[in-house]
């Protein structure tokens, strides 16, 4: 059942309780995201629409490590590496076998969700840190494949990727580009919103709250943790062969234990096992590092400061933010956002 | 109920004043960019990270430049120099955002210290067709040329012109000898290995071993150990500072150095390898397509003043001389630009035809080699030196040595 309605409007139906949109506001709002993301292109200029871009790969990415890490509890600190397979895969096909990159796309994530496959059997197995540890090793063992098989993947080196193109349109400018990813992004949210609510999505949550206790109501958790690391990893393929063909250039440093480890807090920050976290860890992580880039020089020399201070001091910004989410919103920005829904229901009166 | 129907009627009034309006506001907003008066030049530039040590003394060198050419020389032509910079943090992410708006901002061209962040931002940049350099260049970013530029001869160019001069004037034992490659796991190494593929048989020289090595390392005794039981002639290093001294300092706890030549590419090879290494590192040859401090060129005296009235800290440190002839790189660029066809006619089109490519044997004072567009070769700059430490300073032994183009391309080992 649909808690998050209005006072006053009640679902008759499955399909009234099952839909997405189901007030006049809730479709006002989404014609009118979807009018602002279609026009953005018209007022963003190239640099935010390139943020934009970075930010809607990098949900792409974070939904899958959601549904993995925060739906089904399998804790993966892999998750770059698996973005680097599907980066490679759609790389490697589109340049070196010169396939088109619709194929190289579903390709990619198909690929990484296999290589989740592969690295989510430990699961079965292991757990909590246990668990994380054996994902680090996916994250170092995919890196050192891709740095070492260098007829394939060019090595240290790295290799060209040529711009996305679907049915002879080319998406080289950010604008395209732009269209491009949000498309997938918006097509990756859904599917995570409605996965959630699946027998699938309920399976998940129960393994997370209680693996035995889910097993003994007749859970396969071979089945569906294998499953959430499949789902998980094929997200993070598509969000790699969308970066690959955005910059045009890879190399195994694009892919770092760091970022691994960022995604972890970009879920923990918007609230794990929620769709909309993902969205809004992503946005404020995103945010803060190019606010800091782009402030910087301006602080430094107001200020006086030596040069890179300022930068220097961001990822300890980043730590302090978590540990303070950590402490004060262990549920994240999703939790804030549901209290802020509630009150503007009840306002002007809260109680 | 009244109040949450008005506030509902007044958020969408005002969405979709905001969708109308901004894209009339924007456009009057980042509207042509006026060049009577300034010239933007954006610089991407590692402050912070990894590669900091080198960064830092970077980004020093061409903002004081820079300041000197606004400051001194009234900018170019009369219009001041509009540096607009960002510190990449050698992140290769960053970088391709950083590159993003740096053209957004109306930047002519950009420029990168490290071949890393020009590998991250090149491809955004060529297919934007908007014109930039690194300081420091790997074969990949300059084959195929495109539009990405080295200021400097590459990593693998310092290969081939030490292979030279190792074998012109250093090597006396009978047949090939023995070569160890020790390389940074990114483009600083492997463009060393790139040219040593491509060269090394034609050179007569023998390659036994290929080692990694992280810029993050502590410690090099394993691979030092398997590279002693080859008995090697010369280990070659492409590598940063950091990781270059504490293979060296290995070398001499394992008593392979002194006894083999060892010999730096110019990433590590600055004073502050000295600082690290040490007495370790005495003797040790090293390439580098700059001169030294103290040396008598005619950029030396500007150079010095500035760098110890601002920078005091970088003083004696190489990479501050690269930087400062980018600087001047940068201004001869844009000189040549307004020469050709006007400040008002200035895009990064007209900017890379009439700069770039008319770059004809340039002196940067005598910082580095004469800097020159040939057609078919994006190196800007095509000499490097071999030093040796000797005493602990860095001290020329050689004159300027021609790196000769290697088409990288034509090799199937070198991959689209």
């Amino acid at each position: 059942m649909n808690v998050d309605l209005p006072a006053g409007t009640r679902n008759y139906t499955y399909i009234q309780d099952m839909a997405i949109f189901r007030t006049r506001t809730h479709w006002g709002l989404f014609l009118g995201l979807l009018a602002a993301m279609l026009t953005m292109p018209l007022y963003l200029g190239n640099y935010w629409l390139s943020v934009a871009n970075l930010i809607g790969i990098t949900i792409i990415a974070a939904t899958g490590l959601n549904i993995l890490t925060g739906y089904c509890g399998q804790l993966s600190i892999g998750h770059a590496g698996f973005i680097a397979v599907g980066a490679y895969t759609s790389a490697i096909l589109t340049n070196r076998f010169e396939l088109p990159f619709l194929l190289g796309l579903i390709c990619a994530g198909l690929v990484a969700g296999l290589i989740g496959i592969i690295f989510g059997i430990p699961s079965m197995r292991v757990k909590g840190f246990y668990l994380a540890i054996s994902t680090i090793a996916a994250q170092f063992i995919i890196i050192w494949v891709i740095n070492h098989w260098n007829s394939m993947t060019g090595g240290f080196t790295g290799i060209r990727v040529p711009p996305a193109s679907i049915g002879g349109i080319s998406f080289v400018s950010q604008a395209s580009q732009f269209y491009l990813i949000t498309a997938s992004t918006a097509m990756s949210v859904f599917f995570a919103r409605n996965l959630a609510r699946t027998r699938s999505g309920r399976a998940f949550i129960a393994i997370r709250d209680n693996d035995l206790a889910a097993e003994v109501m007749g859970i396969n958790l071979f089945r569906y943790k294998l499953t959430a690391f499949f789902i998980g990893c094929f997200l993070a393929g598509i969000a790699g062969s969308l970066l690959a063909h955005r910059i045009g250039y890879i190399n195994a440093e694009h892919f770092t234990l760091m970022d691994s480890i960022l995604y972890i807090a970009m879920i923990i920050i918007g609230g794990a096992g929620t769709t909309i976290g993902p969205i809004f860890g992503v946005i404020f992580i995103q945010m803060l590092q190019q606010g800091i880039t782009l402030i910087s020089p301006t602080l430094e020399s107001t200020f006086a400061l030596p040069a890179g201070f300022t930068t220097g001091i961001g990822p300890m910004v980043l730590g302090l933010i978590i540990v303070l989410f950590l402490i004060l919103e262990p549920r994240g920005l999703a939790h804030r956002w549901t209290l802020f829904k509630a009150s503007y229901r009840l306002w002007p009166f809260s109680y | 109920m009244n109040l949450k129907k008005t506030l509902k009627v007044t958020g969408a009034a005002c969405l979709a004043l905001i969708i109308t309006t901004i894209p009339l506001l924007s456009t009057g907003c980042a509207g042509e960019i006026s060049n009577a008066d300034k010239v933007k030049v954006g610089f991407s530039i590692c402050y912070t990270g990894a590669a900091a040590e080198k960064g830092r003394p970077m980004g020093d060198g061409k903002l004081d430049c820079i300041k000197y050419v606004n400051e001194e020389l009234n900018g170019v032509d009369g219009h001041q120099i509009e540096v607009i910079w960002r510190d990449n943090q050698y992140d290769a992410a960053k970088a391709g955002t950083i590159v993003s708006e740096l053209m957004n901002k109306g930047c002519l061209f950009f420029t990168t210290n490290a071949s890393k962040m020009m590998g991250a931002s090149m491809e955004i940049a060529n297919r934007a067709e908007f014109a930039g350099f690194s300081v420091f260049s790997a074969p990949a970013l300059t084959h195929p040329p495109q539009h990405i530029y080295g200021q400097m001869p590459d990593y693998g160019d310092d290969w081939a012109a030490f292979a030279r001069y190792y074998m012109e004037n250093i090597w006396q034992g009978s047949g090939k000898p023995k070569m160890v490659l020790h390389l940074l796991n990114n483009p600083t190494g492997y463009g060393a290995r790139d040219a040593a593929n491509a060269l090394a048989d034609e050179m007569g020289i023998d390659i036994v071993a290929i080692e990694e090595h992280s810029a993050t390392t502590i410690s090099e005794i394993e691979s030092l150990t398997r590279i002693k039981a080859l008995n090697p002639d010369i280990l070659y290093i492409s590598s940063t500072p950091q990781p270059t001294s504490i293979i060296i300092k290995n070398a001499v706890e394992l008593d392979m150095y002194p006894g083999i030549t060892i010999a730096c590419g110019h990433a590590g090879f600055t004073s502050a390898l000295t600082d690290l290494a040490g007495a370790n590192a005495e003797g040790v040859y090293g390439v580098f397509p700059t001169v030294n401090w103290g040396d008598d060129v005619p950029a030396m005296a500007k150079m010095t003043e500035y760098c110890q009235n601002y920078h005091p800290e970088d003083y004696g440190n190489m990479d501050y001389i690269t930087t400062w002839a980018e600087g001047l790189i940068v201004t001869e660029i844009l000189r040549l630009a307004i020469e050709n066809v006007g400040v008002d006619n200035l895009t990064p089109q007209t900017v890379e035809e009439y700069g770039f490519k008319k770059l004809n044997n340039f002196d940067v004072g005598g910082l580095h080699g004469a800097v020159s567009y040939t057609p078919g070769d994006n190196r800007l700059s095509k000499s490097v030196r071999v030093f040796q430490i000797q005493d602990g300073e860095i001290v020329p032994i050689s004159g300027w040595v021609e790196a000769p183009l290697i088409k990288y391309e034509d090799f199937e080992w070198f991959g689209k």
